[in-house]
C-alpha cells in the first residue's frame, strides 16, 4: 500500500523534473513522464488489489501530521482506487498514443499532462473543499493548456470559451466555499456532513453556489455548449482524457462528495440536472454528423445518466457502487478508446469511418465500444442498467424510469446508425486508407480488452450468472477466434455445435421448449446447410449468426427474469449483425434494432416492476403478481413481444429486414428468429394469464392484434412486386395467427400458436431460400422480371409449389392440420368479429402464394433467362429436407404435437385433443392425415392427367409470336403481365394497406430530429453566450431548486 | 440590446442569491472550530508566529503545493500559448534607448529589490510576507529589467532551472515530512526552534525561500514570454 | 458594521465584474471584467473572516500566544485569499496569453467572430 500522497508527489516530481532537462533531450523527458504515469498507475492498481483482494478497509490521510479539519486530509476507499486507476491508465494510454505530438511540443506539454494527471487524482482523493477547489483550478488551467496539442485552427477559441466559463465557476465556487466554513467552522467535507451545513443559517445558499459550481464541470445541458466546442476541436487523444477522466470520474466523483453534505434533500436535484442532460443531448446528437462533436454529446449525456444514478443512491443501497462503477466504467473505457479511434479517421464526417472495415481488430473494438456505451451484455454497463431499473420500479421512480430507457434508445439509435454507416458506407473518394502506427492501434486495443475484462468483472461481482460463462454465448465468441479459417470449416463447426448443444440440452427440455429447441437448433443446422454455397471466408457471419442462436437457446432454457432478459438482448444484437449484411440493409438493420431495442426495454421495465425490488425474480413467478402491477406488467411484455412477432403497428421493420438480408439469413430471422417473440408470448399467457386493465381484457386486445395482423399482413403481401418482401409480409400475417391462437387462452388456441410455430418454420425457411435462389440466378428479386422458370428449376419449383399448398392451409399438407385446429378453437371462443376477420385473411393468402408461384414459374420465359441453370445445390438441399420434412408432419402430425397436447394439459385443463392411432379427435370432428393424404392425391392426380390429355391438342407458338403496339412505354415493366398483378383488389382494399403505420413512426423520428436540430442552434459558438447559458442554469436551479 | 437585458435579469437573481447570503451572515463573536484550534496551538505545534504562514506551509501546505504548481502550470502553458504557430522574425521592431535614467536607476535598485524580496520570503513565518510576497516583489525587479532593456533575451534557462529545483525541493521537503515526521509536509522535520527567532518553525523558513524562488521564478518567467511578444 | 460594507462592496464588485464580461464583446474587456469579479470575491472572503475588534493573526510581543484566542481574527480566510489570488492571477495571465494569440489569428479581439465550432 503506496501513500496517496507519493502518487501525488510523483507526477508533481516529475512535471518539476523534466523541467530541469535541456529541452533537446525530448525523449529522455517522455520517457520519464511515461515511467511516472506507469508508476502512478502502478500504484493506484496496488490500492485497488488491496481492496478488493485482501479486503483493506477505507483509510484517512492526514498531512502535516495534524488530524482534520485542521489539516488537508485525504480519503482512501475502494472507489477513490478505481477512480484514480481509470485516471491514470486512461492518462499513461493517451501519453502512449500521443508520443510524437508531445515530442513536437516539447517537455512543457508533457509536464501540463502529468500535472493534469495529478490533479484529477486529487481532486478523487481530498476529502478537503478547498483543496478540491485547488485541484479543480489545477485541472482547469491544464485543460486549456492541452486544448493546444490539437492541430485545429479552433483549438484556441474552444480553449478560451473553457476559460470563460471556468472564471464563472470558480467564482461561485469560492463564494458558496467561504459562506459554507463561515457556517460550519470546518473545510473538510465530512465535518460539513456532520455540521449538518445545509440546515444552518445561509448554509442552503453555499451549498446550492458550491454543488451548481460543480455540476458545471459535469456540461450539464443547456450549459455545455464549450464542452462541444472542445470535444470536437480538441486532440483526440485529450478528448479521451476530458471524456472518461476529467469528466467521467473526477468531476462526477466530486459530486459524489459534495452530496455527502448536501444530504437526500439535494439528491432530486442532482437526478433532475442529469436526466435533463441525458435526454437533451441524446435528443440534440440525432442531427449530428461530425464525429468528435457526436461522441461529446453522447459524452455529456452519459455524464448525465451517471448523474442520474448519483442522484439515486439513496434507494440503490449496496448496489450503489456496482452500478455507478459499472456504467461510469464503460463509458470511460468506451469513449476513450472512440476518441482513440476517431484520431485514425481521415475526416470528421460519420461515413468516413468506414475506412475501419479494411481493419477488423479495430472494428471489433469499435463494436465492442458501442455495445458498452449501449450497455448491451455481456457489458457492465447492461448489469448496471438491470440493477438501476429494479431499484427504480421497486421505489415508484416511473418517470426516471421512463425518460432514462428512451434516452437510451436514442442514444443507441444514433450509435448503431454510425455502426451501420460503417459497416455499409462507402467513403469519400480520395480518402486514403489509414495508416496508424502500431503504438496507437495497441493504445485502442487495450482499451478493447480491458473493456472484455470488466464484462468479465462485472459478471462475477454480480448476484446474476456471469454471462461470460455461458457455453453458447462462449461458443459464438469463439467464432471471433477463427474468423480466418475458410466459410465451410467455420459452417461445419457451427451446424456440429447447435446440434451437439440440442443433443446436451434434450433431456432437460419439457414439451413445449422441445419444439423450441427443436426449431432453434436443428431447425437452425439444416439452414445452415444452405451456407455452405457461400465462399471464402464470409468475416462476420458466424459470431453473429451464432451469437443470435445463443441467444435463443439461452432463452428457451431461462428461470429468472435476468436469464431472459440477457439471451433477449444477445438474440436481438446477433440478428441485427445478421441483418445487416444484406446489400442494401442498412437503413432496415437500424429500424430493426431499435424496434427491437424499444421493445427489449419495454420488457426490461416489465420485469423490473415485476420483481419488486428481488435480486432473483423467476419468470415462473410472473403468476404470482396481482393487481394493480399484474395488468401494467402484462400490457409492456406483451408489447415487447409483439415488437419481435412484428405484430401490426409494431410490424414496419420486418419486410425491410427480412426482404434485404442475405440468402441464407432471410430463413434464419424469419422462421427462426421470429419465434423468440412467440416464445415469449407463450410464457406471457401461461403465467400471468387474463388482464384487465381500465376493464378491457387484455388478451382481447391481443386477439384484435393477431386478427388484423393476419389480415393486413397477407393483404400487403398481395401487392408485393418483390418475391422476398411478399415473403416477409406474409410472415406479418402467419405470426398474427400464432398471436390469435396465444390470445385465445385456451388449449386449441395454444396448440395451434406451437402448430404454427412449427409450420411457419418449414415453410417459411423453405420458400424464403427458394425464393433466395431464384434470385440468386436470376439477378433479381422482382417477380414481373421472371417467369416460365419452371423446366429451368424444377427443384425450386416443387419447394414453392409445396410450400405453399403448406401456407394455404389446404389439404393434405401440415397446414391444414393448423387451419384444422384453428377452427376447432375458434368455434368456442365468444369474440365474433376478429373471428370474421381472420377467416378473411385465409382466401387473401391464396392471393399471394398464386402469385408467387405463378408469376415466377409460369407464363413465358424472358429471354435473358434462357441459360439459367437450377438454383446452387447446397440451397436446394435444406429446400428438399423441408419437403420430406413437411410430408412426414402431415402423415404423422401427433409426432411432436400429441406430447405437447398433453403437456398443455397442465395449463388448460380438458378440451385437448383424442390421437388414437393416427387419426385425430376433436369434440367437433376428426382429422385424418392419411385418407386425406390418399384422396387429395388421388384428385390432383385425375385433374393432372385430365389436363394432361386435353392439352394435347393445343397448338404451340413461338414466344415471340405477338403483334406488337407502336408505342413504347415509359415504364416497360408495366406491360407485362406480373406487374401489379391485383390491381382490381388494390382498388377495393387498397385503402387498408395505405401505409399509416409508416407515416405514424416516421413523422416521430422527424420530429425528433427536426426538433433537435432546432434547438442545437443554441450552441451559437459564442464563447460570451455560453457564459450566459451557465447563468441561466443557475438561475434557472436556484429559483426551481432553492427558491421554490 | 436584448443581450444586455437577459444578463441584467440574470445577475439580478443571482444577486438575489447573494442578498441571501448577506442577509444569513452574522459575524462570529468567538473564532469558531478551526479557527481557535490555530490560534491555542499553533505557537506550540508549529512554532510560527505568522498563523496564516503556517496555515500556508504546514497545516494546508498541499494547496499551497497546488498553489505554486498553479503559476507553474501557467507559466508552462503561456509558454506554450505563445509559442504555438510562432514563425522566427528576423525583423525586431526599433525601440528608442532607456535611457540614462532608466539605466542607472535600475542596476542601482534591481539588486535591492531582489534582496528585499528575499527578506521577505525568509522572514515569513514571523512577519507579515512570505513566499509568494517576497516572489512577487523578486519578479518586480525582472519586470524593471525588462522595461529597461526590452530587447534583451533573459536567461530561460535559469529560470526554468530555478523555478524546478525549488519545486523539486519544495516535493522533496513534503515527503520527507511524511518519513520523518508527522505526515506529508509536515515542518517538523527540523527542530522547531527558539519561538520567534529567524531560525524557528522547522522547515517553513527553507519551504518558503523556495516558494518565494519559485514563485519569482514563474512570475519572472510570465512576464518574459509575453514581453518576447513585443517587437514581432 | 466593517464587515457589512465589505462584503457588500465585494459582492457588487462580483455582479458588476460578471455584467461587463457578459456584455462587452472585446475580449480584453472581459479578461478585466473578470479581474474585477474575482476582486469582488477575495473581498468577500476577507470579509467573511473579520472580526470586529480584533487583530491580525500574527503572534509578537502584542498578541502573546497565550491571549491569541481572544485577541486575532479568524487566521483561515486570510491563508484561502492567498491561494485565491495567485489561482485568479494565473488564469488572468493565460485568458490574457490566448487573447494574444486570438488577436494574431483574426486580427480582431471581437468574441463573436470566434464562432466557428457550434452546433
Amino acid at each position: 500500500m503506496v501513500n496517496a500522497l507519493i502518487l501525488i508527489a510523483l507526477g508533481l516530481g516529475a512535471a518539476f523534473l523534466i523541467g530541469l532537462l535541456p529541452s533537446r533531450w525530448r525523449g529522455l523527458a517522455y520517457a520519464i513522464t511515461l515511467a511516472a504515469l506507469a508508476a502512478m498507475a502502478a500504484i493506484a492498481g496496488g490500492w485497488v488489489w488491496y481492496f478488493a483482494m485482501e479486503g483493506g478497509q477505507a483509510l484517512e490521510i492526514h498531512t502535516a501530521g495534524t488530524p482534520p479539519p485542521f489539516a488537508v486530509a485525504l480519503h482512501l476507499g475502494m472507489a477513490e482506487a478505481v477512480l484514480t486507476l481509470l485516471v491514470t491508465v486512461t492518462s499513461l494510454l493517451s501519453a502512449i498514443y500521443l508520443k510524437d505530438t508531445l515530442h513536437r511540443l516539447g517537455r512543457r506539454a508533457m509536464a501540463v499532462l502529468l500535472i493534469l494527471t495529478m490533479s484529477l487524482a486529487g481532486i478523487i482523493l481530498t476529502r478537503d473543499l478547498f483543496n478540491l477547489y485547488v485541484f479543480i483550478e489545477l485541472m482547469v488551467i491544464a485543460t486549456a493548456g492541452l486544448v493546444l496539442l490539437s492541430a485545429s485552427r479552433f483549438a484556441l477559441g474552444a480553449g478560451f470559451k473553457y476559460l470563460i466559463i471556468s472564471q464563472l465557476v470558480s467564482i461561485l465556487m469560492l463564494i458558496g466555499l467561504i459562506f459554507a466554513y463561515h457556517a460550519t467552522g470546518t473545510l473538510n467535507i465530512d465535518g460539513m456532513a456532520d455540521a449538518a451545513l445545509i440546515t444552518r443559517q445561509g448554509g442552503m445558499l453555499a451549498f446550492f453556489l458550491l454543488f451548481i459550481a460543480m455540476l458545471a464541470e459535469l456540461k450539464p445541458f443547456p450549459a455545455n455548449g464549450w464542452a462541444l466546442d472542445l470535444y470536437e476541436s480538441a486532440h483526440p487523444a485529450f478528448s479521451a482524457i476530458l471524456s472518461s477522466a476529467i469528466a467521467g470520474a473526477a468531476a462526477l466523483y466530486a459530486v459524489d462528495k459534495l452530496l455527502l453534505i448536501g444530504g437526500t434533500e439535494w439528491l432530486p436535484v442532482a437526478t433532475a440536472v442529469g436526466l435533463t442532460s441525458f435526454v437533451a443531448a441524446n435528443l440534440l446528437a440525432l442531427p449530428q454528423d461530425k464525429d468528435r462533436r457526436l461522441l461529446g454529446y453522447s459524452s455529456i449525456g452519459q455524464v448525465g445518466l451517471i448523474l442520474v444514478v448519483i442522484g439515486q443512491q439513496d434507494i440503490l443501497g449496496d448496489d450503489y457502487l456496482f452500478i455507478a462503477g459499472g456504467i461510469l466504467l464503460s463509458h470511460a473505457v468506451a469513449k476513450a478508446g472512440l476518441f482513440w479511434l476517431s484520431g485514425f479517421i481521415p475526416e470528421q464526417g460519420l461515413s468516413a469511418w468506414s475506412v475501419l472495415r479494411q481493419r477488423p481488430l479495430l472494428l471489433f473494438g469499435f463494436v465492442t465500444f458501442i455495445a458498452m456505451l449501449t450497455g448491451l451484455p455481456p457489458f457492465p454497463g447492461f448489469y448496471a442498467k438491470w440493477e438501476l431499473m429494479g431499484a427504480l420500479a421497486d421505489a415508484d421512480r416511473i418517470g426516471v424510469m421512463i425518460l432514462l430507457l428512451f434516452a437510451a434508445l436514442v442514444e443507441a439509435a444514433y450509435l448503431f446508425r454510425w455502426f451501420g454507416y460503417v459497416i455499409k458506407r462507402e467513403p469519400n473518394e480520395g480518402i486514403a486508407q489509414p495508416r496508424p502506427p502500431l503504438r496507437k492501434c495497441l493504445v485502442v486495443h487495450s482499451a478493447t480488452a480491458i473493456g472484455w475484462g470488466l464484462a468479465w468483472v462485472w459478471g462475477e461481482l454480480s448476484v446474476h450468472a456471469n454471462l461470460l460463462h455461458a457455453l453458447p454465448l462462449l461458443f459464438a465468441l469463439g467464432f471471433l477466434l477463427i474468423e480466418g479459417l475458410p466459410a465451410w470449416l467455420k459452417n461445419s463447426v457451427a451446424i456440429a455445435g447447435l446440434l451437439a448443444w440440442f443433443w446436451l440440452s434434450y433431456p432437460g427440455y419439457d414439451p413445449m421448449q422441445l419444439i423450441f429447441g427443436a426449431v432453434i437448433l436443428v431447425g437452425g443446422a439444416l439452414i445452415l446447410l444452405a451456407s455452405y454455397h457461400a465462399h471464402g471466408k464470409r468475416i462476420g457471419f458466424y459470431p453473429s449468426a451464432m451469437l443470435m442462436y445463443a441467444g435463443l437457446a439461452m432463452l428457451i432454457v431461462a428461470e429468472t427474469s435476468f436469464q431472459f432478459f440477457a439471451a433477449w438482448e444477445l438474440l436481438t444484437i446477433g440478428s441485427y449483425f445478421l441483418i445487416l449484411r444484406g446489400k442494401h440493409s442498412e437503413p432496415h438493420a437500424l429500424s430493426y434494432l431499435v424496434f427491437s431495442l424499444g421493445g427489449a426495454f419495454l420488457i426490461l421495465a416489465g420485469f423490473s416492476l415485476a420483481a419488486q425490488g428481488a435480486d432473483i425474480f423467476l419468470v415462473s413467478a410472473l403468476s404470482e403478481l396481482s393487481e394493480p402491477l399484474a395488468p401494467w406488467i402484462f400490457a409492456l411484455l406483451a408489447i415487447g413481444f409483439m415488437t419481435k412477432t412484428a405484430a401490426i403497428g409494431l410490424h414496419i421493420w420486418l419486410p425491410g429486414a427480412h426482404a434485404e438480408a442475405e440468402t441464407d439469413v432471410s430463413p434464419m430471422v424469419s422462421g427462426i428468429l421470429l419465434k423468440a417473440g412467440v416464445f415469449g408470448l407463450i410464457t406471457l399467457a401461461l403465467t400471468m394469464g387474463k388482464q384487465q386493465l381500465f376493464g378491457i381484457e387484455l388478451t382481447h386486445v391481443m386477439l384484435w392484434i393477431g386478427a388484423l395482423s393476419a389480415l393486413i399482413g397477407n393483404l400487403l403481401a398481395a401487392f408485393q412486386e418483390d418475391a422476398k418482401r411478399l415473403l416477409a409480409y406474409s410472415s406479418i400475417g402467419q405470426m398474427g395467427y400464432a398471436l390469435f391462437g396465444i390470445a385465445m387462452m385456451n388449449h386449441l388456441g395454444l396448440l395451434m400458436a406451437l402448430m404454427f410455430v412449427i409450420n411457419h418454420y418449414i415453410y417459411k425457411s423453405m420458400l424464403f431460400l427458394s425464393v433466395g435462389g431464384i434470385a440468386k440466378r436470376t439477378g433479381t428479386r422482382d417477380m414481373y422480371r421472371m417467369g416460365g422458370l419452371i423446366t429451368l428449376m424444377p427443384l425450386s419449383f416443387i419447394a414453392v409449389l409445396i410450400g405453399i399448398i403448406a401456407v394455404s392451409g389446404v389439404p393434405p399438407l401440415s397446414g391444414f392440420g393448423g387451419r384444422w385446429i384453428t377452427y376447432n378453437a375458434i368455434i368456442d371462443i365468444e369474440t365474433r368479429l376478429p373471428l370474421v376477420i381472420l377467416f378473411l385473411a385465409g382466401p387473401i393468402a391464396f392471393l399471394y402464394l398464386f402469385r408467387l408461384i405463378h408469376t415466377i414459374f409460369l407464363g413465358q420465359l424472358k429471354d435473358e433467362h434462357r441459360k439459367l441453370k437450377e438454383a446452387p445445390f447446397w440451397i436446394l438441399l435444406p429446400q428438399m429436407i423441408f419437403v420430406v420434412c413437411l410430408m412426414i408432419f402431415a402423415l404423422v402430425p401427433g409426432l411432436a404435437l400429441r406430447h405437447v397436447d398433453n403437456y398443455i394439459n397442465q395449463f388448460y385443463p380438458g378440451g385437448g385433443l383424442d390421437w388414437a392411432g393416427l387419426t385425430i379427435t376433436s369434440q367437433y370432428g376428426y382429422w385424418a392425415p392419411i385418407p386425406i393424404m390418399v384422396v387429395v392425391g388421388a384428385i390432383f392426380a385425375t385433374l393432372f392427367l385430365w389436363l394432361v390429355f386435353v392439352n394435347r391438342k393445343a397448338q404451340k407458338v413461338k414466344q415471340f409470336n405477338i403483334v406488337f403496339a407502336a408505342e413504347r412505354p415509359h415504364r416497360p415493366e408495366t406491360t407485362h403481365f406480373a406487374w401489379n398483378f391485383f390491381a382490381p383488389y388494390r382498388k377495393a382494399l387498397g385503402f387498408l394497406t395505405e401505409p399509416y403505420v409508416t407515416r405514424f413512426w416516421e413523422t416521430i423520428s422527424e420530429a425528433l430530429h427536426s426538433g433537435a436540430d432546432l434547438t442545437r442552434r443554441i450552441y451559437t459558438g459564442n464563447g460570451q453566450t455560453y457564459a450566459i447559458h451557465l447563468l441561466a442554469f443557475v438561475v434557472a436551479v436556484y429559483l426551481l431548486g432553492v427558491g421554490l | 440590446m436584448i443581450r444586455h437585458l437577459a444578463v441584467l435579469l440574470l445577475l439580478l437573481g443571482l444577486g438575489a442569491a447573494f442578498a441571501g447570503l448577506m442577509a444569513g451572515y452574522t459575524p462570529d463573536e468567538e473564532l469558531n472550530l478551526t479557527g481557535r484550534y490555530y490560534a491555542e496551538n499553533t505557537a506550540k505545534d508549529i512554532g510560527a508566529a505568522n498563523i496564516v504562514t503556517a496555515i500556508i506551509v504546514t497545516y494546508r501546505g498541499l494547496d499551497t503545493l497546488g498553489e505554486v504548481t498553479v503559476l507553474f502550470l501557467t507559466a508552462t502553458i503561456v509558454g506554450m500559448v505563445l509559442a504555438r504557430g510562432r514563425r522566427e522574425r528576423a525583423l525586431q521592431l526599433e525601440l528608442p534607448p532607456p535611457g540614462e535614467l532608466l539605466e542607472t536607476g535600475s542596476r542601482l535598485l534591481a539588486p535591492l529589490i531582489l534582496l528585499l524580496g528575499a527578506y521577505v520570503f525568509i522572514n515569513g513565518h514571523l512577519t507579515p510576507g512570505g513566499g509568494f510576497q517576497g516572489g512577487a516583489i523578486l519578479a518586480s525587479a525582472i519586470l524593471l529589467l525588462l522595461l529597461t532593456y526590452p530587447t534583451r533575451r533573459f536567461g530561460h534557462r535559469m529560470i526554468t532551472v530555478v523555478e524546478s529545483v525549488s519545486g523539486l525541493a519544495f516535493i522533496s521537503l513534503g515527503v520527507l515530512g511524511l518519513l520523518f515526521a508527522g505526515g506529508f509536509l509536515d515542518n517538523r522535520i527540523l527542530p522547531l526552534g527558539e519561538y520567534g527567532s529567524i531560525f524557528s518553525a522547522g522547515a517553513i523558513p527553507i519551504i518558503y525561500a523556495f516558494v518565494g524562488l519559485k514563485v519569482g521564478a514563474e512570475f519572472s518567467s510570465m512576464l518574459v514570454n509575453l514581453s518576447e511578444t513585443e517587437g514581432k | 458594521m466593517m464587515a457589512e460594507v465589505a462584503m457588500a462592496t465585494g459582492f457588487m464588485l462580483v455582479l458588476i465584474g460578471l455584467y461587463g464580461a457578459l456584455t462587452n464583446r472585446n475580449i480584453l474587456r472581459i479578461i478585466v471584467s473578470f479581474t474585477l469579479a474575482t476582486t469582488g470575491v477575495n473581498l468577500v472572503m476577507v470579509a467573511v473572516g473579520y472580526m470586529h475588534g480584533r487583530t491580525a493573526p500574527i503572534l509578537d510581543e502584542a498578541v502573546p500566544a497565550a491571549e491569541a484566542v481572544a485577541r486575532i481574527i479568524d487566521p483561515l480566510p486570510q491563508a484561502l485569499v492567498l491561494t485565491a489570488i495567485v489561482i485568479g492571477l494565473g488564469v488572468t495571465t493565460l485568458m490574457l496569453a490566448y487573447a494574444y494569440k486570438l488577436h494574431e489569428s483574426k486580427g480582431s479581439l471581437d468574441i463573436t467572430k470566434f464562432t466557428e465550432l457550434k452546433w
